[in-house]
């Protein structure tokens, strides 16, 4: 639920003289009366901000709940009259979302195992060899995860369509199957990684593949764990490549669906449904973020303090 | 590249990030093999799909070319894509509307990121994991689901947003469908999804400040407001420098919410550089002068970096 055990902040008071090594999280002895209001004041903006994180996602929830008719009335009404299930259905049936929703389970599941396979490999080596010109490369390597992708569109829908991959799910995935960001991760836990361990397995006869599938491999499950929900949810919320590469819309990965829906029903009395399927295209990658968000939001903030 | 590895450990200078095991592998030809075959798929495919695309983004932009025909059918012009990208008018509003979304961007999501960090890093208070996980999830939802949510929210008559401003007296501004405040609008979609994402990071470079820092000041009579201009800002520098990097590059790329609800418009106000360079290219078939604007920001996101880095670096 949490970062890493918070260390401690300046306390809100300036009148009294600190305790050294006073644990903060303990019932507190030294703060005077006037901390509570400023704990109260806290509290406002903390359930204010939350409240205005929400309230978007509410409005989705409740939006796909209404009757169209519903939906349209001014004044918007804030709770559902007469809730209903039928934006989902109508979502499913008008377009081919089951299938779309499928395409994306493809294209970000074989994205992502390839990532952390080439990833997994490649961090060993900047982590635990030594060659000249390695941290030029490596550095080259990480200084690609700042290039935005529209920098690159043109000639590489050149190079995917001169390999004849264009709309194909291979096309798709192709150039997104190393991503500079997770070599950077997973050199960052490799080095964590005892050299001991790897040169006693050495000894031991074992080959570098099995050091880094028996050895080094297990040691890494939160770096597992954040690179795959990071990528998952990268690939599966990625737009504009899918929409540069593709065209039948039998390989439509779901966000590409949910576009088309919106673009084709713009002003029409069908945006229950369109809410419908916003809300369902989120659910995978909201879900994959809840499991696994203790481990993942550490390792993402990890890639911010070095 | 990797051919030239040498034998670990044979005379080379000594690893910086990592030690690698020295004596017992020197001199076998097992390890260089392994080396160049965990690294090859990696560099191969940058290779392919990052670097070769980089090189000839610059090499099109000297070129007319519609991008839907072979290779072979490039005209040289040398600069003139360039030229005519600075003196049409459509592109130079891109140029300036993606400088003042990425600024905005930057100047609302930083002051809020770092103040909503140090709530979230109050000790005691109780429901911080919880506002952090609500913060952070807006950043895994698809930016076309965020788009839809919003566009929804700014609808005009039956939107919430119009209503409760209703009650307070004021009239609809018209929000997307006005020039003044149709990227404005964008802008919030933006601070609303990546949020969390800056907080998180912030939080764990707050960290990273160690305590008894603060305890000296407190016992020299500094009260919160001095601790945190004088402490906790200057030790967050290089989490606050990486912060704002990456808020310029991921605001840089805006694209969705423009494609999706305004394309460009209205009157060119929502016209972005990602967009821009899409439709020059895939919708009008000018790959020439797209590439010229690719490159141009190519350039002008490393010059960013460059100073953004430098800053960072020089007083730490």
């Amino acid at each position: 639920m949490s970062l890493p055990p918070p260390v401690s902040v300046p306390p809100p008071v300036d009148d009294v003289a600190p305790v050294v090594g006073t644990d903060r999280n303990a019932p507190d002895r030294r703060r005077p009366r006037r901390s509570r209001w400023r704990r109260l004041a806290l509290y406002a903006v903390l359930v204010a901000v939350a409240v205005i994180q929400f309230a978007p996602l509410y409005w989705l929830i409740i939006s796909t709940l209404k009757t169209p008719q519903e939906f349209a009335s001014i004044p918007p009404t804030w709770f559902p009259e007469a809730p209903t299930l039928e934006a989902y259905a109508r979502v499913f049936q008008d377009v081919p979302f089951g299938r779309s929703i499928l395409n994306s389970i493809f294209i970000a599941g074989v994205s992502s195992l390839a990532v952390l396979v080439t990833s997994t490999m490649a961090g060993y080596v900047f982590a635990k060899y030594r060659f000249p010109g390695r941290d030029a490369i490596f550095w080259g390597v990480v200084a690609t995860m700042f290039l935005p992708p529209i920098v690159t569109l043109v000639p590489l829908y050149h190079v995917v369509s001169s390999l004849g991959l264009s709309d194909s799910y291979l096309g798709v995935m192709l150039p997104w199957l190393v991503n500079a960001f997770g070599i950077f991760l997973m050199r960052q836990f490799i080095a964590d990684v005892p050299d001991e361990l790897i040169d006693a397995a050495r000894i031991d006869g074992a080959s570098e593949l099995r050091i880094l599938v028996q050895v080094v491999a297990p040691l890494l499950r939160p770096a597992t764990i954040t690179l795959l929900v990071f990528t998952i949810v990268y690939y599966w919320n990625n737009f504009l490549w899918p929409l540069s590469i593709l065209q039948s819309e039998a390989k439509y990965p779901v966000v590409l669906t949910l576009s088309r829906l919106l673009s084709y029903t713009m002003g029409v009395g069908y945006q229950n449904v369109v809410m419908a399927g916003a809300l369902v295209a989120s659910l995978p990658t909201l879900l994959i973020f809840l499991l696994a968000q203790r481990v993942f939001v550490q390792g993402i903030a990890r890639t911010g303090v070095k | 590249m990797t051919t030239t590895l040498d034998a670990p450990g044979r005379g080379t200078r000594p690893a910086r990030g990592g030690g690698a095991p020295t004596s017992k592998q020197a001199g076998t030809k097992k390890y260089r093999l392994a080396a160049v075959g965990f690294l090859s798929p990696a560099l191969l495919l940058i290779c392919a799909f990052v670097v070769v695309p980089m090189v000839l983004t610059f090499w099109i932009s000297l070129h007319r070319w519609s991008m839907f025909t072979p290779l072979t059918d490039m005209e040289f012009v040398g600069t003139e894509n360039y030229r005519s990208v600075l003196s049409s008018a459509s592109h130079l509003a891109a140029l300036t509307n993606t400088v003042v979304y990425v600024g905005l961007s930057a100047a609302v999501t930083i002051p809020l990121a770092f103040l909503l960090a140090l709530l979230l890093y109050f000790p005691g208070l109780h429901g911080r994991g919880l506002v952090r996980v609500l913060l952070f999830s807006t950043y895994v939802v698809p930016t076309v689901a965020i788009v839809i949510i919003w566009s929804n929210l700014y609808a005009p008559g039956h939107g919430p947003i119009d209503n409760v401003l209703a009650l307070a007296g004021i009239s609809s501004p018209g929000w997307l469908s006005n020039p003044d405040t149709a990227l404005l609008s964008l802008v919030v979609f933006n601070v609303w999804q990546m949020l969390g994402y800056y907080v998180v990071l912030l939080v764990a470079g707050l960290t990273q400040i160690p305590e008894e820092i603060y305890e000296a000041a407190r016992l020299d009579g500094a009260g919160p407001v001095r601790q945190t201009v004088s402490i906790t800002v200057p030790l967050l520098r290089n989490t606050l420098v990486f912060v704002l990097l990456m808020t310029v590059i991921n605001s840089i790329q805006v694209f969705d919410p423009v494609y999706l609800l305004t394309q460009g418009g209205p009157v060119d106000s929502t016209n972005v550089l990602s967009f821009d360079i899409q439709r020059t290219a895939f919708q009008f078939g000018l790959a020439g002068e797209a590439s010229a604007m690719a490159f141009s920001l190519l350039v002008l996101l490393a010059a960013v970096a460059g100073i953004l880095v430098g800053a960072g670096r020089r007083r730490s």
